[in-house]
């Protein structure tokens, strides 16, 4: 049977896979075959997810993307144990919420270090020569909230916008070496951060209705985005770069 | 750190004017204590006490004294 998403034996690197849609992600890839290289800050969690992964021949390993000096070498070390590199996923991020006024720079620094130093930083090392396989795809887990404005997401959004404009360009400086990239842009999605949310305003909030009414499709789950990740990934996509694909459940056009 | 001063921080951060508040001022009786306040305040709280604030715990709030509490 054909098999539109066939990830046999691609060595796939994914950030930010210790939880949320990161390690969903890891996990649907692994299914589809690829060999995975995980990644994330919180060593356990990753150890945990390299477990529940399919097949055989995966990695995990520890990375703080904010530390970017360390990125270079972390990028060498995995590919000289695993070899070049089919496909990335940078699913590492920091979901602010924190009103103009508290915005200090510090904390403007901290998230762009982590949501889009780190992304874009991962992305110039991988595509540095033998570090990848010719077809390589980079997917960038970016946000609605990119696309949208939102009282205390200032930070937040202009992380995500600026990896999404840097996909626009990257796309065509990495063309000629048959490198793809996009980003996804999710909506709100059933992970740790939407639970924070619901923490934070309640999930019979004005804000909560609010918002499953205009994402009228309801909130996401990790596997929704996990499945938009694994398409792009595949070489299925091979047309398809510099983009960022909303996967929202209507939010964008509602 | 005074009661004063931690009053003093929760005026600053909410923009009003400096004796506006006071330890039995009823948080439902100040406009300005809206979502986006209560963003703020977790902030404050997060950066100047270590102390994260859940939806619940806010939502328990009546006066600035049960936020000054925890100001520690």
């Amino acid at each position: 049977m054909y098999n539109l998403v066939d990830l046999t034996d691609r060595r796939i690197l994914v950030i930010g896979a210790s939880s949320g849609i990161g390690k969903k992600t890891a996990i649907t890839l692994s299914e589809l075959g690829a060999k995975l290289v995980l990644a994330a800050i919180d060593e356990e969690g990753v150890k945990e997810a390299l477990t529940e992964l399919s097949g055989d021949g995966h990695a995990a390993y520890f990375v703080d993307v904010g530390k970017l000096d360390e990125i270079e070498s972390f990028i060498k070390k995995i590919v000289a144990e695993n070899g070049p590199l089919d496909g990335l996923v940078y699913s590492a991020g920091l979901g602010t919420a924190i009103p103009l006024a508290m915005s200090k720079p510090e904390k403007v620094q901290n998230t762009f270090n982590v949501n889009f130093f780190g992304f874009f930083e991962t992305v110039r090392q991988v595509c540095k020569k033998g570090r990848y396989n010719p077809g390589m795809r980079i997917v960038g887990v970016s946000s609605c909230a990119s696309l949208r404005g939102d009282k205390s997401k200032a930070i937040y959004s202009s992380t995500k916008s600026a990896m999404d404009s840097a996909v626009r360009c990257i796309a065509k400086e990495v063309a000629d070496r048959e490198i793809c990239i996009n980003t996804v842009a999710p909506a709100m999605t059933a992970t740790e951060l939407y639970q924070k949310f619901v923490d934070k305003y309640g999930e019979d909030s004005d804000t909560n209705r609010e918002l499953t009414s205009r994402q009228y499709l309801g909130i996401a789950q990790t596997q929704d985005i996990a499945n938009a990740i694994a398409f792009l990934i595949s070489p299925a996509a091979r047309f398809i770069t510099g983009i960022t694909m909303p996967v929202d459940g209507g939010l964008t056009t509602s | 750190m005074t009661d004063q001063e931690k009053i003093a921080k929760l005026e600053e951060i909410w923009e009003l004017d400096e004796g506006t508040l006071a330890a039995d001022t009823v948080l439902a009786d100040v406009d300005e204590y809206d979502s986006m306040a209560k963003l703020s305040l977790i902030v404050l709280m997060d950066d100047d006490f270590g102390v994260k604030l859940t939806g619940d715990v806010i939502k328990g709030f009546e006066t600035v004294s049960d936020i000054l509490k925890l100001m520690a």
